[in-house]
């Protein structure tokens, strides 16, 4: 049994943890345990929920055959892990809900941002071929090749750390969060013509997160400078 | 193993769960690139009506498919355990012998891999 898959989400999960622990030291607002556990459920809420789905779009009836659940090597519908990780955080989050998205944001996207550096211990970081002087090749190939994934996990990286500078200065509810779904789905947008794959991929979806990302932050920015104008203290007189 | 075309070959099996997993990929894939490239499947320790409806349930129909009820020619191919896909480059060239369940990605960049290979 190969367990490369486990290392790679072992390495999202340090990279979580590690920037959670990170901003805990910076910010004593944030409260990393609660962060971690929201953070944590969701992934896996998404993971079984996108492992369902690829399952039932693939023609397999997950009722007939439970077992098939753990084997999310072969697939996982990203847009459905994505929108079921989202509504798990949301709902987990509800008492205080964009207080905590914001906080756990900038984690979150350098989680992704390790779930996709960890392509070098699945062996699985490479693309579409280049010769550009960074490309390599897989071992006993000349063909040399984008190492795609790793694109992927240095925007998410310094996306994850422009997003906690900016929540530091800018605590705008709703700001970070709407940013860092836009973030996430504009580095998956401009990285998946590098990808080889079997499939058109979902652009749609990553152009969605893109939107929706962007209208949140704008809804932030301009409830944030309405509420400004009202709380402006009077004239001198 | 020889042919003009790079072939992908999947060892399978009707009571392999994992196999069962991997088959939609493989379907997707045989959409995708089944003009380019040959797709031959090989059954093994299996028996043929649980192949059948295997096959009829995941569509491989359009595969060809070889069967190996002792796991004679399984032996011969290196390692004893399914799911096992083979990428051959056109003229024979073996590219990569992937153990195990194989992901989009993997089965994606080896096709592309043995298309740009020339014999």
């Amino acid at each position: 049994m190969e367990f490369t898959l486990l290392w790679a989400a072992l390495s999202g999960a340090a990279g979580l943890y590690g920037a959670l622990w990170w901003m805990g030291r910076r910010d004593t607002s944030l409260c990393v345990r609660d962060l971690w556990e929201i953070a944590i459920t969701a992934a896996v809420v998404g993971l079984a929920v996108g492992r369902v789905v690829a399952m039932v779009r693939g023609g397999v009836n997950p009722l007939a055959h439970p077992g098939d659940l753990i084997l999310v090597r072969a697939g996982v519908d990203t847009a459905a892990a994505s929108v079921a990780a989202l509504i798990a955080a949301g709902w987990l989050t509800r008492s205080d809900r964009f207080e905590q998205l914001d906080g756990l944001t900038p984690a979150a996207v350098l989680g992704v941002a390790g779930w996709h550096a960890g392509c070098l211990f699945r062996d699985a970081c490479l693309g579409t071929p280049s010769s550009l002087p960074w490309a390599w090749s897989q071992p006993g190939s000349s063909i040399t090749r984008h190492p795609v994934e790793l694109y992927a996990a240095v925007l998410l990286a310094i996306g994850a750390w422009a997003l906690f500078r900016l929540r530091l200065r800018y605590p705008a509810p709703a700001l970070v969060s709407g940013l860092g779904l836009a973030l996430a789905g504009l580095v998956r947008l401009i990285t998946e013509p590098l990808r080889p794959s079997l499939f058109a991929g979902p652009v749609w979806w990553y152009g969605a997160a893109i939107a929706i990302g962007a209208a949140l932050a704008g809804w932030s920015l301009y409830r944030t400078g309405s509420s400004d104008t009202q709380q402006s203290p009077p004239p001198l007189q | 193993m020889s042919s003009e075309q790079p072939v992908v070959l999947n060892v399978w099996a009707s009571w392999c769960i994992p196999c069962r997993s991997e088959a939609p990929l493989l379907r997707a894939a045989y959409e995708s690139f089944g003009d380019e490239v040959t797709f031959i499947g090989l059954d093994v320790r299996d028996d043929q009506e649980s192949a059948r409806a295997f096959l009829n349930e995941f569509d491989l129909d359009g595969f060809e498919h070889f069967f190996d009820p002792s796991g004679a020619v399984q032996g011969s191919l290196g390692r004893g355990g399914v799911p096992l896909t083979m990428f051959y480059a056109p003229g024979g060239e073996l590219v990569e012998r992937h153990f195990g369940v194989i992901d989009e990605r993997a089965l994606a960049l080896n096709i592309d891999e043995i298309l740009r290979r020339g014999p």
